[in-house]
C-alpha cells in the first residue's frame, strides 16, 4: 500500500503537484458547494473559458498569466452580470455567447504566435507536474483569501442561495452578494487554470460538490467539509493513478485529466452507494415510509 | 469584388464556404429551440462530452461522425438520467458529465501520439480542410433535422411553453423531448469535425439569441437565425482569409459581434423608457 500511495511523492515535482492539487481540491470543493446550490455550473464553465484571452495575451506579450487571466475573468464576471439584466436574453444564452466570443478572441491571439498548437494545449490543459513553489504560494494565498471571504459572508451567501427575497428584505444587496460570489469563483478559476488547465477547472468546482450534495443534506457547512475532502482525495488519487499508469504500466495518462476521471469515479460511486442504500431501506419498510427514507439515505 | 471572387476560386475555400453556410443555417434553426428551452449548457456539455467518441473512432478507424454520434447518444442518456436523481439539479448533472466526458477524451488521447494536433482541431475546428464527405454528412443531417423539426414544429413549441398542456393533449412528451435532444445532438456532431466544439456552440446559440431580440415569432426567429448563421460563416471566412487569422474563431467573433450590435440596438433596457419594466426581487438568476 505504502509503495502505491507514498512512493510517487518522493520526487520533488510530484510533491509540488500533490500540494497544488490538494489545495485546489479543498478550495474548489468548498466554493463548488455555492456553485451547485446556486446552479452556477454554466457560469463557472463560462469563466474557465473567458479567462483564456487574458492568458493568451499575457502569454504573447510575456506578462504574468495570472494577471492576464484575472483581468479578463473579472471583466467577464461584470459583463455577465450586465448581460443577464436583459429580459429578452436568457442568462444561459448570454453565457454561451460570451463564452464562445471570449474564447475565440483568445484562440485568435495565440494563433498569431508560431508555436500555436503547443501553446494552446498548455493553456487549455495546464501542467500540474510543472508547478513551482511560487505558483503554490500564489494558489495558497488566493485560496486562503477566498475561504476567508466565504467564511465571513457565509450566512448572507447561504441565505441568498435559498431565499433571495428575504435577503433583500433584510437589507442586503443581492446584486453585491452575487458579484462577490462570481469574483470568488473567478479567483478559484484563475488560480486553478495553470495547474489543471482552463477546460478541466469545471470538474474541481462541480464534481466534488455534487457528490457532497448526494451524501450530506444536513447543513451547507457539512456539505463544504465533505466536498473539500472529496476534492483533496481526488487530487491525490488522480496523481497516484497517473503516476502508476505512466511509470509501472506504460500508459501515458495526462495528470490533469486523470484527476478529473478519479473525481468522476468518486461521484459515480457515491451515486451508486446512495441509490443502493435508498433502495434497500425502501424495501425494508412499509411503502408509506419510502419518501422519508429516501431523504434519510441522502443525508 | 474581384478580391472576393479570387478568395473563393480555390476548391478548398469553396468547400469551406459551403460548409460554413450549411452549418450556420442548420445551427440557426436548431438554435431557436435551444434558446427557447434554455439548453445552451446542455449543448456546451454535449460538444465537450462527445470528445471521447472522436478519439475512440480514430483509434478504431471508423468514421468520426459515427463515433461521436453514437457516443453522443450515450451522453444525452447520461445527462437525462442523472438529471432525474432527486438530490441533483439538472445543471449539476450536466456539469459533471461535461467534465468527466471531456477528461476521458483527454486521457485517452494523451496515451496516443499526435496529441496536440488532434485536440486543437477538435476545439477550434479546421474548416479549411473540410472534405466532400463532411459536406455530404452536414447536408444529410441538415435535411433530416430540419424535416423532423418542421413536422413536429407545433408539438415542440407547445412543449417548450406548456409541457403540462402537451401531456394533457395526449402527446408523448418524453418522446418529443428526446427527439429534440437527438436533433441537437446530431447537429452538434455533424458540425464538430469541420468547425470544432466552440464554434458549434456559438453557431447554435448566438444567431438564435440575436433573432430573439428582433422578433417574438418562432418561425420568423428560425428564418433570421439561419440567415445570421449562414452570413456569419461567409463573412468570417472572408475576414479570416484577408487578415490570415484562424477561420473558426473569426466566424465566432463575427457572430458575437452581430449579437452585440443587435443587443445595443434592440435589447438594452435603458433606464428611462418603455422597456424599463420593474424586475423581480432577484436581479440575477
Amino acid at each position: 500500500m505504502s509503495r502505491l500511495f507514498i512512493e510517487p511523492f518522493q520526487a520533488g515535482y510530484l510533491q509540488r503537484a500533490l500540494i497544488e492539487a490538494v489545495i485546489l481540491g479543498i478550495v474548489g470543493g468548498i466554493v463548488g458547494v455555492h456553485v451547485v446550490l446556486r446552479r452556477l455550473e454554466f457560469m463557472a464553465d463560462a469563466l474557465t473559458h473567458t479567462v483564456f484571452p487574458g492568458m493568451a495575451a499575457a502569454f504573447v506579450l510575456g506578462g504574468s498569466l495570472y494577471v492576464g487571466a484575472l483581468i479578463t475573468g473579472v471583466a467577464s464576471a461584470v459583463l455577465l452580470t450586465l448581460l443577464t439584466r436583459n429580459r429578452r436574453v436568457t442568462s444561459d444564452a448570454a453565457l454561451a455567447v460570451l463564452l464562445t466570443g471570449f474564447f475565440s478572441i483568445g484562440v485568435i491571439i495565440v494563433s498569431r504566435s508560431r508555436t500555436y498548437t503547443a501553446d494552446l494545449t498548455t493553456l487549455l490543459f495546464g501542467r500540474v507536474l510543472a508547478v513551482d513553489v511560487a505558483q503554490i504560494i500564489a494558489t495558497a494565498l488566493t485560496g486562503l483569501a477566498v475561504l476567508v471571504v466565504l467564511w465571513a459572508l457565509h450566512k448572507e451567501l447561504v441565505l441568498r442561495a435559498f431565499d433571495p427575497e428575504a435577503t433583500a428584505a433584510l437589507g442586503y444587496s443581492v446584486t453585491t452578494l452575487d458579484l462577490v460570489l462570481n469574483v470568488l469563483i473567478t479567483l478559484v478559476v484563475v488560480s486553478a487554470v495553470r495547474a489543471v488547465g482552463s477546460v478541466l477547472v469545471i470538474a474541481l468546482l462541480v464534481t466534488p460538490a455534487a457528490a457532497a450534495q448526494l451524501l450530506v443534506r444536513r447543513s451547507v457547512g457539512a456539505m463544504m467539509a465533505t466536498a473539500a475532502v472529496i476534492g483533496a482525495v481526488g487530487g491525490w488519487l488522480g496523481l497516484v493513478v497517473s503516476y502508476e499508469g505512466s511509470i509501472h504500466h506504460g500508459w501515458r495518462l495526462a495528470s490533469g485529466g486523470t484527476i478529473v476521471l478519479v473525481l468522476t469515479a468518486l461521484f459515480a460511486s457515491v451515486l451508486a452507494g446512495t441509490a443502493t442504500v435508498a433502495t434497500l431501506r425502501r424495501h425494508g419498510r412499509r411503502p408509506g415510509a419510502a419518501a422519508t427514507t429516501l431523504e434519510a439515505a441522502a443525508s | 469584388m474581384s478580391g472576393l471572387s479570387a478568395t473563393f476560386s480555390s476548391p478548398l475555400m469553396q468547400r469551406a464556404l459551403l460548409e460554413a453556410i450549411m452549418t450556420g443555417a442548420l445551427a440557426g434553426v436548431v438554435g431557436v429551440h435551444v434558446v427557447l428551452r434554455r439548453l445552451s449548457f446542455f449543448t456546451m456539455s454535449l460538444t465537450h462530452a462527445t470528445f471521447p467518441g472522436l478519439v475512440i473512432a480514430e483509434l478504431l478507424g471508423i468514421s468520426l461522425f459515427t463515433g461521436t454520434a453514437v457516443f453522443g447518444l450515450v451522453v444525452v442518456a447520461l445527462i437525462a438520467l442523472l438529471g432525474r436523481v432527486r438530490a441533483l439539479d439538472s445543471s449539476t448533472a450536466t456539469g459533471v458529465v461535461l467534465a468527466g466526458g471531456f477528461a476521458l477524451g483527454v486521457v485517452l488521447i494523451s496515451s496516443q501520439p499526435g496529441f496536440t494536433k488532434d485536440l486543437t482541431a477538435f476545439l477550434v475546428g479546421s474548416i479549411l480542410t473540410v472534405q466532400t464527405s463532411d459536406l455530404v454528412i452536414t447536408a444529410v443531417v441538415g435535411v433530416a433535422v430540419v424535416t423532423v423539426l418542421a413536422v413536429l414544429h407545433k408539438e415542440l413549441v407547445l412543449g417548450a411553453f406548456d409541457p403540462a398542456n402537451l401531456a394533457a393533449l395526449g402527446y408523448p412528451v418524453l418522446l418529443l423531448d428526446g427527439a429534440l435532444l437527438v436533433a441537437i445532438e446530431l447537429t452538434v456532431v455533424a458540425a464538430i469535425p469541420a468547425v470544432g466544439t466552440i464554434l458549434a456552440v456559438a453557431l447554435i446559440v448566438a444567431p438564435a439569441a440575436t433573432a430573439r431580440l428582433w422578433t417574438d415569432r418562432i418561425g420568423m426567429s428560425m428564418v433570421i437565425a439561419s440567415t445570421v448563421g449562414a452570413l456569419s460563416g461567409a463573412v468570417g471566412l472572408v475576414v479570416s482569409n484577408q487578415w490570415d487569422i484562424a477561420a473558426g474563431p473569426t466566424i465566432v467573433v463575427v457572430v458575437s459581434t452581430i449579437f452585440a450590435v443587435s443587443l445595443l440596438v434592440k435589447g438594452v433596457s435603458w433606464p428611462v423608457g418603455r422597456q424599463a419594466a420593474p424586475r423581480a426581487a432577484s436581479p440575477v438568476g
